[in-house]
């Protein structure tokens, strides 16, 4: 059959681009769907945490964080999810490319398990993004507590949700189940409604 | 006289006040339509409007006004707002005028003023404390149908709306380092204190003006008027980055780990909410320190007659008078037992109203309250009290005055300003289970052991004078802050006087005329308290639920005090001794909708959508929830009108032709690692550590107690690498048992995994054609035929242009079927790519509804027969069993009960008339059997129509199953009516030899 796929992305028709909500001038914040990010789950095998991230360091510059922290490395970075266990996030090496790459450098080290089309990224960046944040999240984001690179696993509105700040717009990367996508939008526009919301077109 | 300038206002004051004139607001009060200013609650502009009675009490519909200026307000209830926003219960106390405001009097009919249901009061002789109890007690019939529908006709409050709020509420979480709770002198030095110090400060204040009595009183913080203090204060607290106020909000709970509740009216004081703002915000608030800060509330003094509109808490008097500029009364009467009367008196002749006279209850009236009642000309009443406030329904017309020589005197006045001194608001320091103290000096309960993290500051410490507030709020937020690492940089604390206080304990005129209440708002009068001891209540929480005192949505703020002071009389007890009920959340009422939040209508819970929903809705899909998920049920086609003919169709596209089915809601776990087969053979009834790569296999686990968990077929795609699959509804039991199995008794096995149910869209293709489409999908070169992909074959492919996907050759529906799987991006793509693949040989898209059907006609078990309670022998799968290994259940299996061959096990039914209906649920008795539950030897578990048999079928229990095929038994339905006799057989219905499967 030579009909090639097309991939859809999470909040294709439901997330449309434009200025939404009070107002019309600056946006409280701005969203976007991440479609560009490769998203891998990565599990450190038994005894060999240590070897495990002497590869990592190798092969992609980057430091395995021992806490719920985002680490960038030089394509690659990494979350903390849990003991032993990380989320490689790559907006380089999108779509299977990740964890094709992962596999491949370290194996025996980690089991690799493409996440990628299984989460839906949404950035939320503007400087009303704490106030819409606080409106599901029971974490507190003060930037005394929660600054760039800071990362957790939580759950809003009932939908479990990884995420970490970017940098100090402040700017944060939301992971949600891909299947939960159109409910968390629901969520998050509601709440975002307030403070005036730009949606931005998905990027590829 | 300065009352009565503008005429639309007759009891507004001339000037003064922290109003705004310049912004008439009008507003409606029933049949009255009236001006207030901003600034003004909505008691307030009806007191500026002469208005006093205001509303109807609960159970004697006896006329009632305003008492406090507070949210402790128990008779100025009304319904606010109409349709659906009609609010019921509100108390015009709070309520924040604004223009076009509408309320209504409530629990009145035909009108307020008219109130034919106030006979009840001529019935007031029976309806006293226990009354209920005693007099509907016979015959039971009646209560339901009788007594109770009567009962609530002419009792109770306001009406809720019947429509849905259309108004949105929300929830929200905050974190602080020092939460303050009140806006009083204390409250807003505390935040000072904290946020000059630098600590993250949270300031919550129930009203919409920050203050609390520094706007109330004439009084003076340093140099400046209070009030004007207090607004310096905010603005400086506004300005610092790190403090958040929070106008409008009460604390209204207490939990562990120093978390709060608040609610935050954010629209309440407008017509309608703002545009994307919500209504109310239900706030969770955690800190790590607090200062309550909370004040106190004035209590009354019993006396006959004490509920008349036009009697008012003596502090309440001063707030309306000084903030609002609105006079209660032309004419007052004050009656207190400490110094609130000089303020009182003075604050009430320097607005012009007369006061006639000044009752004190103390023997020894002080200087200052003789200073200020001679000042005003009013008589003065030492060691006197009030015996009846006489009046009618437009409120007090006089005063019957008692002095101590017993002589009785009648005072025409309009106002009684009473005060039975303060109760510090302390609710909040119990909602964890501490017992409040009574302080005899004070003669108040003070706070006991306090929740941790919380201090206690200025009146709600029980410590009023506003000096002590100001330096003990200051002190509090300065020591939280340092306690929390923050310099000692708090500046110096605001100073004020002490007023003089001077209490001197005195709860209720005893002989009093008329009935004197405690309660206002349940209508619990000294009379009940003093019922309710004669028949043997003499615990304080027994005295509240056998009178209500305390229970009304006030919970008794006003009255709680003063009702254990009676019950202490009654009993010639000390009050210390009676204690005080208990204080739970929540401190004020709120609204169901704040719980809810962004949880209601198709928001109510997630909802998790299948990689084929935009496609399927496009199609008109009927969708079901499956747990979480929305899955399509059926997909109608034009001219169809009943869903048995559209999923009948489905099913014979199918059977006959191809048919293609979302399966992706399934479970899938994704399990790696060297010891991935050990574990795999440990948690599965069966082996899979001898499973060959390139293969997939049904699998079975049990749960520790040896029933059934869940099945699913697992595929190993390499060596140290398998994929499982789950049922939709236990995915999420099935990883949950996989970590804890993993993580709690085997951590030494090498063994990795992670849920990819999301990152996998999966259909099935089924029927005899299935092989023409999937070859078709496939990219060049990938050999499905039999012989290279036989049954239970499964590994990579790619497709449609070099999407790395998965093939399973698996098979629910007993047809040649593969399942295929691509990255969930594509799912959308893949399932159109089948339906145009699959438009030659007739392919149908087939939801749950006829997935069910042709598993049932294959007899698989599924969610109905898996439901907890059976066994593998049970489904027939006894032989699955491994008995070269150990596994989870394996023991427990083996117990004699759960492999009695009586034990109901897995069988199809077919009716012996071929064109009778099935119905699930039904139960199995034997064929000349009564119907009882002595002669019940199973039931059925799932039914459907049979396109292929043209007759329904069945599966169900049935004890000693295997060895009754052919019997006839009674399927008896005794709910539904329905008793159809079945023939018992094996349970598979189609193609037993699963020929189909293998070509």
């Amino acid at each position: 059959m030579s009909e090639t796929l097309t991939a859809r992305p999470a909040l294709a028709g439901i997330a449309l681009p434009g200025r939404h909500g009070t107002g019309n001038g600056a946006p409280g914040v701005t969203l976007r769907e991440r479609t560009d990010l490769g998203v891998v789950a990565v599990m450190a095998r038994k005894g060999q945490g240590e070897a495990l991230r002497m590869a990592v360091a190798s092969a992609y510059r980057a430091t395995l964080p021992d806490t719920a922290r985002y680490l960038a490395g030089q394509t690659v970075g990494f979350v903390g999810t849990g003991p032993g266990q990380w989320l490689a996030v790559s907006a380089s090496l999108g779509g299977g490319a990740l964890a094709v790459d992962l596999t491949a450098k370290l194996a025996g080290l980690a089991s690799v398990s493409d996440q990628g089309d299984g989460r839906a990224v949404i950035r939320i960046a503007g400087p009303r993004a704490r106030d819409v944040l606080a409106k599901g999240l029971p974490i507190d984001l003060h930037p005394s507590v929660f600054a760039p690179g800071s990362a957790a696993t939580s759950i809003i509105s009932l939908m479990g949700v990884t995420l970490w700040q970017v940098d100090e717009t402040p700017a944060y990367d939301l992971v949600v189940f891909r299947s939960l996508a159109v409910s968390f939008w629901s969520w998050l526009t509601d709440s975002a409604a307030e403070y005036g919301y730009e949606v931005v077109p998905a990027t590829n | 006289m300065t009352i009565g300038t503008p005429t639309d206002q007759p009891s507004r004051l001339a000037f003064g006040g922290l109003i705004d004139r310049r912004l008439p607001l009008r507003f409606r009060f029933d049949d009255l339509e009236l001006t207030g200013y901003a600034g003004d609650t909505l008691a307030s502009a009806l007191i500026a409007n002469d208005v006093k009675l205001v509303g109807r009490s609960f159970k004697y519909h006896r006329p009632r006004g305003i008492l406090t200026a507070g949210s402790e307000e128990p008779n100025a209830l009304v319904e606010l707002r109409a349709g659906p926003r009609r609010e019921p219960n509100t108390r015009a106390t709070t309520i924040e005028l604004y223009d076009g405001l509408a309320a209504d009097s409530q629990n009145r009919w035909p009108s307020l003023r008219h109130d034919l249901l106030a006979v009840n009061q001529l019935a007031a002789p029976f309806l006293g404390a226990g009354f209920y109890y005693k007099t509907f007690m016979w015959p039971a019939a009646f209560w339901e149908k009788v007594y109770e529908p009567a009962i609530r006709r002419a009792a109770g409050l306001g009406r809720a709306a019947t429509a849905a709020d259309p108004d949105p509420y929300e929830k929200a979480f905050a974190f602080c380092d020092v939460l303050v709770i009140g806006g009083g002198p204390a409250g807003l030095a505390a935040a000072l204190a904290a946020g000059r110090a630098g600590a993250r400060v949270i300031l919550c204040d129930e009203d919409f003006l920050a203050g609390g009595r520094l706007n109330a009183e004439r009084r003076g913080v340093g140099d400046k008027p209070a009030y004007a203090w207090a607004a310096e204060a905010v603005a400086e607290l506004a300005a610092m980055p790190d403090v958040t106020l929070m106008p409008r909000t009460t604390v209204y709970g207490v939990y562990d780990g120093g978390t709060y509740a608040a609610i935050e009216r954010v629209g309440d004081h407008l017509p309608v909410p703002a545009p994307h703002t919500p209504r109310q915000r239900n706030w969770k608030i955690v800190a790590k320190r607090t200062v309550l800060a909370a004040g106190a509330i004035e209590r009354p003094i019993v006396f006959g007659g004490n509920d008349r509109p036009g009697v008012m808490l003596a502090g309440a008097v001063r707030t309306y008078l000084n903030r609002f500029a609105a006079a209660p009364g032309r004419r007052a009467v004050v009656f207190a037992n400490n110094d609130e009367a000089a303020a009182t008196t003075a604050d009430l002749a320097a607005a012009g109203v007369v006061v006639a006279a000044v009752v004190d209850t103390r023997r020894d009236v002080p200087a200052a309250t003789r200073e200020a009642a001679k000042a005003a000309g009013a008589l003065l009443v030492a060691e006197g009290r009030i015996v009846e406030a006489k009046g009618g329904r437009r409120g007090v017309r006089s005063a019957l005055i008692r002095n101590r020589d017993g002589r009785d005197m009648h005072l025409a006045c309009d106002l009684i300003a009473v005060s039975g001194g303060w109760s510090p608001t302390i609710q909040l320091t119990s909602h964890l289970g501490a017992k409040p103290m009574w302080d005899e000096a004070r003669a108040a309960q003070l706070p006991g052991a306090l929740p941790p993290g919380m201090a206690v500051a200025g009146a709600a410490a029980g410590d009023f004078g506003l000096g002590s507030c100001l330096a003990e709020g200051h002190a509090a937020g300065a020591d939280a802050a340092e306690a929390l690492g923050h310099d000692r940089s708090s500046g110096a604390a605001p100073v004020a006087d002490d007023e003089p206080a001077g209490l001197a304990p005195y709860w209720h005129v005893k002989d009093s005329a008329g009935k004197a209440f405690v309660d206002f708002q349940n209508d619990v009068s000294v009379s009940d308290v003093a019922l309710a001891v004669r028949d043997g209540f003499r615990i304080a929480e027994h005295l509240k639920r056998y009178t209500t005192l305390g229970m009304a949505t006030d919970q008794g703020k006003t009255g709680n005090t003063a009702g254990m002071a009676v019950l202490a009389e009654a009993t010639a007890r000390p009050v210390a001794e009676v204690g005080m009920t208990t204080f739970r959340p929540p401190y004020v009422p709120v609204a169901i909708g704040a719980f809810a939040g962004h949880h209601r209508g198709k928001a109510f819970r997630p909802t998790r959508l299948a990689p084929s929903h935009a496609w399927a809705a496009e199609r008109g899909a009927v969708f079901v929830e499956t747990g979480n998920w929305l899955r399509a049920q059926w997909y109608p086609e034009a001219g169809e009108t009943d869903w048995l003919e559209s999923v009948t169709r489905e099913v014979k596209g199918t059977r006959e032709r191809v048919g293609v089915c979302d399966v992706s809601t399934l479970g899938k776990i994704d399990v790696q690692g060297p010891d991935a087969g050990t574990f795999l053979d440990r948690v599965y009834a069966n082996t899979f550590s001898t499973l060959p790569v390139g293969k997939a296999r049904y699998g079975l686990m049990l749960r520790e107690d040896g029933f059934v968990l869940d099945d699913g077929t697992t595929a190993r795609l390499g060596e140290e690498h398998y994929f499982m699959t789950t049922t939709t509804a236990n995915a999420v039991k099935v990883m949950q048992h996989l970590e804890y199995c993993h993580q709690v008794i085997w951590p030494d096995l090498d063994v990795q995994m992670v849920s990819v149910t999301e990152q996998w869209a999966q259909y099935a293709i089924a029927g005899p054609k299935a092989r023409a489409v999937v070859a078709a999908l496939l990219d060049p070169s990938q050999d499905v035929s039999n012989e290279a992909f036989p049954y239970l074959a499964a590994g990579p492919v790619t497709v449609c242009g070099g999407v790395a996907g998965r093939l399973y050759r698996l098979s629910f529906s007993g047809e040649l079927a593969y399942e295929i799987g691509v990255p969930a991006r594509y799912g959308d793509a893949l399932i159109r790519a089948i339906m145009t693949a699959g438009a030659p040989h007739g392919i149908v898209p087939y939801g749950t509804e006829a997935l069910g059907v042709m598993r049932i006609e294959k007899g698989h078990p599924a969610g109905n027969e898996l439901n907890g309670q059976t066994t593998a022998h049970d489904l027939g799968f006894g032989k699955l069993l491994s008995k070269k290994k150990d596994f989870i259940g394996r023991f427990m299996a083996a117990r004699p009960a759960l492999t009695d061959p009586g034990r109901t096990t897995l069988v199809g039914v077919k009716p012996v008339e071929p064109g009778a209906r099935l119905r699930g649920g039904a139960h199995f008795v034997p064929r000349d059997a009564t119907v009882s539950s002595e002669n019940d030897q199973g039931y059925l578990t799932s039914v459907a129509f049979s396109p292929e048999l043209g007759h329904w079928i069945g599966l169900g229990f049935l004890a000693n199953g295997p060895e009754r095929y052919g019997e006839v038994i009674r399927a008896a339905d005794p709910l539904r009516s329905a008793d159809v006799m079945v023939e018992v057989c094996a349970p598979c219905f189609i193609d037993p030899e699963g020929a189909r499967l293998r070509v």
